[in-house]
């Protein structure tokens, strides 16, 4: 029940992500992007190598779903899986993983979830915005990109995390 | 074994990351020209990279065929060296007495250092034309004298002996005398029996005088520094040897061909 709720969820979301992608065109400067906290939400049952298989293939259907690069979300998107159970370990703490429990802002407070946030977006617009510029864009313009792209991001994420975490639901 | 459990996985998962990246760089590569300029480009520079790194390690590892080869043309250069000396030397000249010594390069594969009575081993021996009696020279000076010979490798006095003495010159055509070794640093030596009336400096070079049957002439061997009279008859002056014994490992075999001659003619 449980899964099929988070599998329906991440599904649901990776729709939002499409939409997002085609219909939110704000300014130049904001890469409102919900995927990698989709990927750093996924169960710790899921493993290193499933979670970049499930970003490889989510990031490709958005990319191939919207007006995009193909490839760059893919791109962006599989690094924080490859570091998401490391960087729950090193945010969250080791037992977390141990244990095999999932973490939420009520377990682990809103400190430690939004450093979370931030490490695995500012990840995914690093790559995304310099795969993007492709080294044709200015310094300043990339900053700024980022800068706003990670505060839009981190609001989005924190509201999502309540749905994608179900011990948030509780 | 827990340590196996977690280094498979890793490794798996790593593989999977970069394959992954790959094929996420390479689709964007073939979707944007712009892309695919900025990713050639970043493949072009690791690549570099990855190649210049493995040039290195190639390099690093052929250095002891690379220090054979000039061991090798080293001692071809020198054979030239002598055969042209020997053409254009004058009929009165020194160095006509290199003239009957053959060269055979070879590799140290044993040294000692830190006795009194040093020795070394060299891979050549009989069956490679050394015999006893043969010099050992380098390109910085006489290293030491072949003692007894096998089929393939053969036993050597090092200069760093107390009892080796070779004859030695101050200068191109200065005071001759025996050059032994100080007994103390790897590259140090003194040269006896200069009279007092010989005028040196210091800094003065110091060659093999070709007095030896086993040396020929003209060989480099070191710097001359201070000196000290004794029995108020000759001076005995400090040697600063250009060959460090802490640093041989390629060497060449000298032999007089004329030797036998020269010993029949001395008797």
């Amino acid at each position: 029940m449980r899964k099929s709720y988070t599998t329906l969820v991440y599904l649901l979301l990776v729709v939002v992500q499409i939409l997002l992608c085609n219909y939110f065109h704000v300014t130049p400067y904001i890469t409102l992007s919900i995927l990698p906290i989709m990927i750093l939400c996924l169960p710790l049952k899921v493993s290193t190598v499933a979670a970049m298989i499930i970003a490889f293939v989510t990031g490709l259907s958005v990319d191939f779903l919207a007006e995009g690069l193909i490839g760059i979300n893919a791109l962006a998107l599989v690094p924080v899986a490859y570091v998401r159970k490391s960087l729950i370990g090193f945010v969250f703490g080791e037992d977390l993983i141990s244990r095999g429990e999932d973490f939420s802002i009520r377990k682990n407070g809103l400190g430690e979830v939004s450093m979370a946030i931030l490490l695995v977006q500012s990840l995914f617009l690093i790559i995304y915005i310099a795969a993007d510029g492709a080294g044709t864009r200015p310094f300043w313009f990339n900053a700024a990109r980022f800068g706003a792209s990670l505060a839009a991001g981190y609001l989005v994420a924190l509201l999502l995390v309540d749905t994608l975490v179900p011990d948030s639901r509780k | 074994m827990p340590k196996d459990r977690k280094l498979i996985p890793t490794i798996i998962a790593a593989a999977i990351f970069i394959i992954l990246e790959v094929a996420a760089l390479n689709m964007l590569r073939n979707n944007s020209a712009l892309q695919g300029i900025w990713v050639s480009k970043g493949a072009h520079k690791v690549m570099s990279v990855l190649w210049g790194g493995s040039e290195s390690i190639k390099y690093y590892f052929s250095l002891k065929k690379q220090n054979e080869a000039l061991a090798e043309e080293n001692f071809r250069l020198s054979e030239q060296l002598s055969r042209y000396s020997k053409v254009t030397a004058k009929p009165d000249s020194t160095f006509v007495k290199v003239e009957g010594f053959s060269y055979i390069p070879a590799e140290v594969i044993k040294v000692s250092r830190n006795k009194q009575h040093n020795y070394m081993i060299i891979n050549k021996g009989y069956e490679d034309g050394v015999a006893a009696r043969s010099g050992i020279i380098t390109s910085k000076g006489v290293v030491g004298i072949i003692d007894a010979v096998e089929k393939h490798m053969s036993y050597a006095i090092s200069f760093m002996n107390s009892d080796v003495s070779i004859s030695a010159r101050l200068g191109g055509e200065g005071a001759v005398g025996p050059l032994s070794w100080d007994g103390k640093k790897t590259n140090g030596a003194i040269l006896k029996e200069i009279p007092l009336l010989y005028k040196y400096e210091k800094g003065d070079t110091v060659y093999t005088s070709g007095y030896s049957s086993i040396f020929p002439a003209d060989i480099p061997l070191g710097i001359a520094g201070d000196s000290k009279v004794i029995n108020g008859a000759t001076n005995e002056i400090k040697i600063s040897l250009f060959q460090d014994f802490t640093a041989l490992r390629f060497v060449t075999v000298v032999y007089n061909t004329e030797m036998e001659e020269l010993e029949a003619l001395e008797q």
